[in-house]
């Protein structure tokens, strides 16, 4: 398993990372958590829709997508917000999805993140397409897909490994093994050794990194992106990581996996390891945290007060979302809907 | 002020939750997003984080306690000193909280069964269409015996049980001739104007229909009761009539109303088949010798027939003029009876309101009606190669009573001749 | 202007998409070397390249799922699936991603893409080989389902869905592929998704129908008419969104209304239809609305087909329960 820093914030190898670029992914991550934070307490008062909190996964997630090039595609799930939003996509919309309004859905222009993929799995050929589409154009995008390990057991994971091999596309397959698909351990999901080895059978490189380490997953995304954007085709790595809280807010992890066992994750917090390595760099101090952890609070609260602040969608909306233009019967029932 | 905190769905359709342990006591402080009390649902035990920060007044129920979705969970205070009554839907719970607002607090209850009979099962036998006609003339269904197969009434039964005894309906021909506006024939997409069935009593409303429309009901009723309708479609080549029209709208200085070329277009077509400008009275086939031409106003109270009298002898740009001043004059309700009715054969413009093919009803007193949808560009093959024409839908309705379905193809064609080379008609 | 049956009229379209539109790619499986297994797709690997006819690995999931990728980036992909029997695989596709990515983007992302399949039974094919279960697709909200049954109206609608801003499922009727010839012009034309085309008409009593069942449609019309009755015959060719008004002016114009299908009767498109002509033409009605349709089994293998298929005897004797109505 690839990693750079250890749980304690000491470092393996040289980091192919400045001192700033640190510093801007640890206030990124504390970022992440405070919405993750106050998801979960809107949630609690009934002010979001189900939701899935990422907790223990930023550094998975902000590492992968600060890899990106600003017109890459993105194809992720329903756990990504943290992901999503390092890509480019703003809280407000992310927050506004799940209060239950498509409008969350519509990322602005030139930002290529397709809405989160709430089924299982089906997303990732998405990528493929998305990808072969860009090779044939001759531009030099990117797609990346990120799922669960629960993922890799459905057909369309297979598909589309498959596909991606074959048809050599620019595509990078990020699998978060954060231990659990709802309550299926990782180890009842598949007895296969690793998910990364996985990509042996499709003739891909495959690679395991510690999901946690968020240099460690900048660096390698950033080389699989790099390999899939000069012509060296599909990747696929497995990051390592764990899941803190339950699945949804509509679950209850006690009835399937011991709490101990989050304790020891949580020693392994993606954020304590950076926070201590820039300590001893001298890229840290308390006051900065406090700063960084205002400057998150703010945005967030401003994202959570522009999407309650959205009008509430009419029904008409519901109809001329279905197709460029509303089909004639879908005109009749949009006039049955509004008397 | 005080705030009031309901209980939210926290799971995904949770009714109810039980109290576990209040994490602040009444009395203490609590921030926004700090956890106030432990819950226990069906799904999960979880901690519920106040929404305001303040001071916590009062707990919604005791530990142990269960408490339904939607009712108080715990009352917050803040510092302001103001004393408000609280609000029902304290702010953000109450502007985002999708599921508290539509979850019904306590399980429906499903009643027992029914046991009241069922109503006596309808034994009379027939069509929609013939109760429709029974019901419009006041015909009561049980008093007929059907002559149908398997005893079903059918339309004639009931047109024969209204002849005797109903003289006032039969007498009702005059109602062509009081100066009354006759309506158009409703040839737009919905079912004929007094087609739906009246609401039950609790559901819908019930409204009187305005005169107009209680006449046009009336006079489309007795129509389609009595004229065996036929109706066939064409489609007809417009590019020449639309490219006269726009060198006459040029040249005079006018926009042609399409009705002032089709009137011009089919008087040749009335004079030679006599039976399309007639009326039907008792056993004779009244032809007529005037050709006073029916156009279908749009007016807001409804659809109108205005008249153009004596067609034949105005030329296109008369008619122009007469059916704007006729449209002008149905919509400021000037038009006197003279020019409302006595049409002899009618036209109607369905394309000004984007229509296509229809099935016109004929007016009372008459023996056709032409209508005419709106001019759209269609492929066609025009001798072996591809051709994008605007093709304009023509939907004839006639009297199958005096009119064969020869005779009907025969003036269409004449129709659509002149109206593909309009020459042949402003020549004449 | 040449004279083509349905199958080269389909492969024509196709040509002239490739030609006219550099964001058309086709993928399927056995398109390229073999040109399909219906040979829609001779031809053209060698004509445009490998590139832009596409064989892929046997996996419909994952063709339709990376055509939905390809149509958000901006191509215009035509993927053929083999069988509609063999379809299912891709449904989840369709139906969670395909049809709705619009709606759950509000419009930021679209997929214009198109599904060819082949369906229907009637040419002794193995079992799943001749399934026509179209309401299936039909009942989708977000995504049209197209059904050409002449040949113009395979090259003008295969057209008009490549170049449709949203999702196509483009079914073509296996049985009349080689059994229906016609001049089609050799031009770039489409013909309109939505409005059914009127077959011939009549004024006693309407058949609908579509695809394959066209056929016996048609040739019932011709049996009825010997019998002096005047028949009217709609060609559903677009069977979501259904044309509302062109089925009800039909039924209001005739009174009297025969739908026939291959696929079974429950629940198939049928239904539907009756149930639109009762909203809105009940009153101009003079029989009750009759369906014939496949039987609610299994479609049968080979031996069995002719117990299952429509014949043009049951769609007459339904016809004439109906005008004796």
């Amino acid at each position: 398993m690839f990693s750079l820093i250890n749980a304690d914030g000491t470092v393996r190898d040289r980091l192919p990372i400045t001192m700033e670029e640190m510093r801007g992914l640890y206030a990124d991550m504390v970022e992440a958590r405070t919405y993750d934070h106050k998801c979960m307490s809107m949630q609690r008062q009934g002010r979001l829709a189900t939701y899935a909190p990422f907790e223990g996964q930023e550094a998975a997630q902000i590492g992968a997508a600060a890899a990106l090039m600003p017109d890459d595609w993105v194809a992720a799930t329903y756990r990504d917000a943290a992901l999503m939003w390092r890509a480019g996509y703003p809280w407000r919309l992310l927050i506004a999805g799940r209060t239950g309004d498509e409008r969350g859905g519509q990322a602005p222009e030139g930002v290529n993140v397709l809405p989160p993929s709430i089924t299982v799995g089906g997303h990732m050929i998405h990528a493929v397409g998305l990808g072969w589409a860009e090779m044939l154009k001759g531009t030099d995008r990117v797609a990346l897909t990120s799922f669960g390990d629960g993922a890799t057991s459905e057909g369309d994971f297979h598909e589309a490994m498959n596909f991606a091999a074959v048809f050599h596309t620019p595509t990078v397959f990020l699998c978060q093994n954060n231990g659990f698909a709802i309550s299926l351990p990782r180890s009842e999901q598949t007895i296969s050794e690793s998910i990364a080895i996985k990509a042996d059978g499709y003739g891909m490189p495959g690679v395991q990194v510690d999901g946690n380490d968020v240099a460690a997953v900048l660096t390698v995304v950033r080389e699989a992106l790099e390999t899939a954007r000069s012509g060296g085709g599909p990747s696929l790595i497995e990051a390592i990581t764990y899941r803190i809280g339950p699945h949804t807010t509509a679950d209850d992890p006690t009835r399937y996996r011991d709490e101990g066992e989050a304790g020891e994750w949580q020693e392994r917090d993606p954020l304590t390891r950076v926070r201590a390595l820039l300590e001893r760099a001298g890229g840290w101090s308390q006051e900065w945290q406090e700063e960084i952890e205002a400057a998150a609070t703010r945005r967030v609260e401003e994202a959570v007060a522009e999407a309650e602040a959205l009008p509430p969608p009419t029904a008409e909306e519901m109809f001329t979302r279905m197709y460029d233009e509303p089909t004639a019967p879908l005109r009749a029932q949009m006039g049955e809907a509004g008397r | 002020m005080e705030r009031e905190f309901r209980l939210p769905d926290i799971g995904e359709g949770l009714t109810e939750a039980e109290i576990v342990r209040w994490l602040v006591p009444e009395g203490g402080r609590v921030e926004a997003d700090q956890p106030v009390v432990e819950v226990e649902t069906d799904k999960a035990v979880v901690e519920i984080p106040s929404p305001y920060g303040g001071t916590v007044l009062r707990h919604g129920g005791a530990e142990g306690e269960t408490i339904t979705v939607g009712s108080v969970l715990v009352v917050i205070g803040d510092e302001s000193g103001e004393q408000k009554a609280p609000s029902p839907h304290p702010g953000p719970v109450g502007a985002a909280a999708p599921i508290v607002g539509t979850l019904s607090e306590e399980a429906e209850v499903l009643g027992a069964r029914d046991e009241r009979e069922a109503a006596v099962a309808d034994t009379i036998k027939a069509l929609p269409i013939v109760r429709k006609l029974a019901r419009d003339l006041g015909v009561d269904l049980t008093t007929i015996e059907g002559t149908g197969a398997d005893g079903r009434v059918t339309r004639e039964d009931v047109l024969a049980a209204v002849q005797p005894e109903t003289p006032e309906i039969a007498a009702v021909p005059e109602v062509v001739v009081v100066p009354e506006p006759v309506p158009a024939p409703d040839t737009a997409s919905t079912e004929a104007p007094a087609g739906s069935p009246a609401p039950a009593a609790g559901e819908g409303e019930r409204r009187p229909m305005t005169r107009l429309r209680r006449t046009i009901a009336a006079n489309m009723a007795r129509s389609w009761a009595e004229i065996p309708h036929v109706t066939t479609f064409d489609d007809v080549d417009a590019t020449r009539l639309l490219e006269i029209r726009s060198a006459l709208g040029e040249r005079h200085q006018v926009k042609l109303p399409m009705e002032a070329l089709v009137v011009k277009a089919v008087i040749p077509a009335l004079q030679a088949f006599p039976e399309f400008n007639a009326t039907v009275e008792g056993d004779d086939l009244v032809v007529h010798g005037r050709f006073h031409v029916g156009i279908a106003v749009d007016a807001p109270e409804g659809l109108l027939v205005a008249v153009m009298r004596d067609a034949d002898r105005l030329g296109v740009i008369e008619l122009a003029a007469e059916v704007r001043r006729l449209g002008d004059g149905a919509k400021a309700r000037t038009l006197g009876p003279d020019e409302l009715t006595g049409q002899t054969f009618t036209v109607s413009n369905i394309g000004a309101v984007g229509g296509g093919h229809g099935t016109p009803i004929i007016p009372y007193g008459t023996t056709a009606i032409l209508s005419v949808g709106r001019a759209r560009e269609k492929v066609v093959a025009v001798d072996g190669d591809l051709d994008i024409v605007p093709m304009m839908p023509l939907s004839l309705s006639y009297d199958h009573r005096v009119i064969d379905g020869a005779q009907g193809r025969r003036f269409m064609a004449l129709v659509i001749e002149n109206l593909e080379e309009p020459a042949l008609f402003l020549a004449g | 202007m040449s004279e083509v049956n349905l199958a080269q009229a389909l492969n024509g379209a196709l040509d002239t998409a490739l030609e006219a539109d550099d964001r058309v790619i086709l993928l399927g499986e056995d398109i390229g070397r073999t040109g399909g297994v219906f040979r829609i797709t001779d031809g053209l690997r060698d004509k445009h390249g490998e590139d832009r006819v596409v064989d892929t690995p046997v996996a419909e999931s994952g063709i339709v799922g990376a055509a939905f990728g390809m149509a958000i980036a901006g191509l215009r992909p035509v993927a053929e699936i083999q069988f509609l029997g063999f379809s299912y695989p891709a449904y989840d596709q369709i139906i969670s991603h395909v049809a709705r990515i619009r709606n759950r983007s509000n419009h930021r992302f679209t997929a214009p893409l198109v599904i060819r399949v082949p369906f229907g039974g009637g040419i002794g094919a193995a079992e799943h080989h001749s399934e026509s279960t179209e309401s299936i697709y039909a009942h989708i909200p977000g995504l049209k389902v197209v059904v050409p049954s002449t040949p113009s109206d395979a090259r003008g609608l295969l057209l008009a869905a490549i170049e449709d801003p949203d999702p196509v499922l483009f079914l073509e009727p296996i049985r009349l592929y080689r059994a229906v010839r016609e001049e089609v012009p050799d031009l770039y034309f489409t013909a309109e998704i939505g409005p059914v085309r009127v077959e011939r008409e009549g004024n006693d009593v309407t058949l609908i129908s579509w695809g394959a069942m066209i056929k016996e449609t048609r040739a019932a019309a011709s049996a009825l008419e010997e019998t002096g009755r005047s028949v009217e015959v709609l060609d559903v060719r677009t069977l979501s969104p259904l044309d509302h008004d062109g089925i009800v002016a039909s039924a209001r114009k005739t009174g009297r209304v025969v739908v026939v299908h291959e696929a079974p009767r429950h629940a198939g498109l049928g239904a539907e239809i009756a149930a639109v002509i009762q909203e809105h033409a009940l009153y101009s009605l003079l029989a009750p609305v009759k369906r014939v349709a496949g039987w609610d089994t299994v479609f049968p293998l080979k031996r069995s087909e002719g117990h299952y298929l429509p014949s043009v005897d049951r769609i007459v004797a339904a016809a004439e329960e109906t005008l004796e109505a």
